[in-house]
């Protein structure tokens, strides 16, 4: 893991520049632009705010925003992973023409949507604002949970990345997983709302959900996250980052051979 | 130091189908647990490098010759780093720069700056060095003001242009090209050459795959020669080239007086077959066959068989005629036709009536340009009006000369110039 992480330091300067292209590349070309950046989650919003909150009727206070709090680092995690499935597999041109640290290429990914959340973030601000709710001192934890997040996101990355290498079809089952995943993280609705009975094990057994719900902690109920839980995530976000970099080792080998 | 130090190095790849089908989960799944039952699965395995040792010594070119699939890519792409052996060590001492793409990384959509950049960084350059670099980095793409258009819009040269600039000036210890100096018009072309030369001066290695022998005898110091994966000759490239040169001739000869489809028999009135050589076979071996050419052997000056002669040389053909007792009046034909068929030259020598005879005929200089030639032989009776065995096709050889010339024939030649006369030397 260390090795690892020490290349993509090394290559920084790569990293950097191959996120700064993909930002860039996203919008170009389109009327609106790096627009887009904010429309694309406000528009996501909207139509889960108007199919939870105003079909569904939700209870929940200040939903919209409640949402946005949740969705913003969700949409992170899951495009990161999602794209990043076929980051290795789909960059034949670099991987079999230069030597190079492959793992770059999902930790672009998982870059290039970070500073996309960042971005956003100006904006999920001002719409508590509207709502009348504004950051408190809790925020003082929002760099430790991104940073969790960071880990657990690269240790998926990685692992999936190099993993679609030799099984295309994870790709696939990435997609409709992340889907599920979705649903069964408390984004749309909060924990309580999922029956007591298998509440618990819903929260230990989804690093996402501890994460998710500290995000809400911080800027939606104003308490910090729950620690223990946060703790647990942490060193279970370090644990897959080095297994899948023990993973990505393994298999680099492969990678300019099979793509 | 040496720069690349190759010791007993074999690349082999896994068959990426089995049974044409691409690997997926489940095929791995499958093989996987296959593998638990029968211990000893076997894996379809393709050898693209055997057993290779090689020494680069630094501030050498090494030019490397062979045909497609030889591996010669893949021992560019184990000196770079990109596959790692089977077998055997990789040892390279130096930075090293490689082009085995010009553009790797480039998005279509930046602008050729924007594009150096990521280039740059991709090929090992630090930022600091890029911008330092950045405008003798554009001077010697000569894009001019395109330079802040986006790559798409570029021409195929552009493209190529910018890429080899990008490339050259990452200023490697050890630079590896894969064919691709060819790129751009006449005048890049030779800029280029220049900056391999600089590069040469510079004291730096490089290693490049070429198609071009002639700029591979003029700019390498050594060159060296893959054939389905081996090293066949490593040395001085006039000798490495010339010899290269004799195999492709040799492979090509046999290529095309080897049938490449089925045969179409050929059955005479007579109903006989040939009793020794080729069967009969429409367009390529037809006649009565009461007569026959038995062998058709080609000797170099030496008396030892060939079938590469330099224009230079002299030739000799010996063929064997068996025929029947009872035939009278037998004619030899022998003709010469060039690879697109044109009749170059033809023969026709009578034979006495017996039933074994030989006849050689003897060119004493072979004196023609470059190129794989046909020779066609039949046997004739009866002066010249029953076709007894012709063979089309089936003999043949090449010609390879050191220095050649352009034309159909080398015509035995000699030059000479007269000095001005001395009232002339004076005035000027």
């Amino acid at each position: 893991m260390i090795r690892n992480l020490r290349e993509l330091w090394q290559y920084r300067a790569l990293l950097w520049n191959l996120t700064q292209r993909e930002l860039k590349a996203r919008y170009r070309g389109s009327a609106l632009g790096f627009l887009w950046t904010f429309l694309n989650p406000l528009l996501l919003m909207a139509v889960y705010g108007l199919v939870f909150g105003v079909i569904q009727r939700n209870q929940i206070q200040h939903y919209t925003y409640f949402l946005f709090v949740g969705l913003l680092p969700w949409l992170w995690f899951s495009s990161s992973v999602g794209a990043g499935a076929s980051t290795i597999s789909d960059r034949r041109d670099l991987l079999t023409k230069v030597r190079f640290p492959a793992q770059v290429l999902p930790a672009t990914v998982v870059l290039t949507n970070l500073v996309n959340y960042l971005l956003s973030l100006p904006l999920m601000i001002a719409l508590g604002g509207i709502a009348g709710i504004w950051p408190s001192w809790h925020v003082v934890m929002f760099p430790v949970v991104l940073f969790v997040q960071l880990v657990f996101t690269l240790g998926v990355s990685f692992l999936v990345s190099s993993l679609n290498v030799a099984f295309r079809d994870l790709q696939q089952i990435v997609t409709n997983f992340l889907t599920l995943w979705f649903f069964v993280t408390p984004i749309l609705y909060r924990p309580d709302d999922v029956p007591a009975t298998f509440r618990r094990a819903f929260l230990i057994v989804n690093p996402m959900s501890v994460i998710i719900t500290s995000y809400q902690g911080i800027f939606y109920e104003h308490r910090l996250p729950h620690w223990r839980a946060l703790t647990v995530v942490t060193l279970a976000s370090f644990l897959l980052l080095w297994l899948a970099s023990r993973v990505f080792e393994q298999r680099r080998e492969e990678f300019a051979e099979l793509v | 130091m040496d720069a690349i130090v190759l010791r007993n190095v074999s690349k082999e790849f896994r068959k990426k189908t089995i049974r044409r089908e691409y690997t997926t989960l489940k095929s791995e799944l499958v093989q996987f647990l296959k593998r638990r039952q029968s211990r000893a699965a076997p894996m379809a395995v393709t050898s693209a490098l055997r057993d290779v040792s090689l020494t680069v010594p630094r501030g050498r070119t090494v030019g490397l010759v062979g045909r497609n699939g030889s591996g010669k890519s893949t021992l560019l792409k184990l000196v770079t780093g990109i596959y790692r052996p089977t077998k055997g060590t990789v040892e390279v001492n130096g930075r090293i720069s490689a082009l085995l793409e010009l553009g790797a990384g480039f998005h279509p959509d930046f602008s050729g700056r924007e594009n150096i950049t990521v280039n740059g960084i991709i090929l090992g350059m630090s930022r600091r060095e890029i911008r330092e670099r950045m405008e003798e980095i554009i001077a010697f793409s000569e894009l001019g003001d395109f330079v802040d258009e986006p790559v798409r819009t570029y021409s195929s040269g552009m493209y190529a242009r910018l890429a080899f600039s990008v490339a050259t000036h990452v200023d490697p210890d050890l630079l590896i090209i894969d064919e691709i100096l060819s790129v751009g018009d006449e005048h890049f072309s030779r800029k280029s050459t220049a900056k391999m030369e600089e590069f040469r001066r510079a004291g730096k290695t490089i290693l490049l795959v070429t198609h071009d022998l002639a700029s591979l005898e003029s700019h390498c110091d050594e060159a060296a020669w893959l054939d389905a994966g081996t090293l066949k000759a490593y040395g001085d490239p006039a000798f490495v080239v010339s010899e290269y040169r004799k195999a492709v001739a040799e492979s090509e000869v046999h290529a095309e007086t080897t049938p490449g489809h089925p045969p179409v028999v050929a059955v005479h009135p007579t109903g006989r077959q040939p009793r020794s050589g080729a069967p009969a076979e429409v367009g390529r071996r037809w006649g009565t066959f009461e007569a026959e050419v038995t062998s058709v052997r080609l000797q170099g000056p030496g008396g030892e068989e060939r079938t590469v002669f330099d224009a230079e040389d002299s030739l000799e053909a010996r063929l064997h005629v068996d025929a029947d007792a009872s035939l009278a009046h037998l004619s030899i034909e022998v003709s010469l036709v060039s690879a697109d068929g044109t009749l170059l030259w033809r023969s026709i020598q009578p034979m006495p009536s017996a039933t074994h005879a030989s006849a050689t005929l003897t060119l004493e200089r072979v004196g023609l340009a470059d190129g794989n030639y046909r020779l066609d032989v039949a046997v004739f009776a009866e002066e010249g009006r029953v076709c007894c065995d012709f063979q089309k096709g089936l003999h043949g050889f090449a010609v390879r000369s050191s220095g050649s010339s352009p034309g159909l024939v080398r015509i035995p030649h000699a030059w000479t110039v007269e000095p001005p006369p001395p009232s002339e030397a004076q005035a000027s």
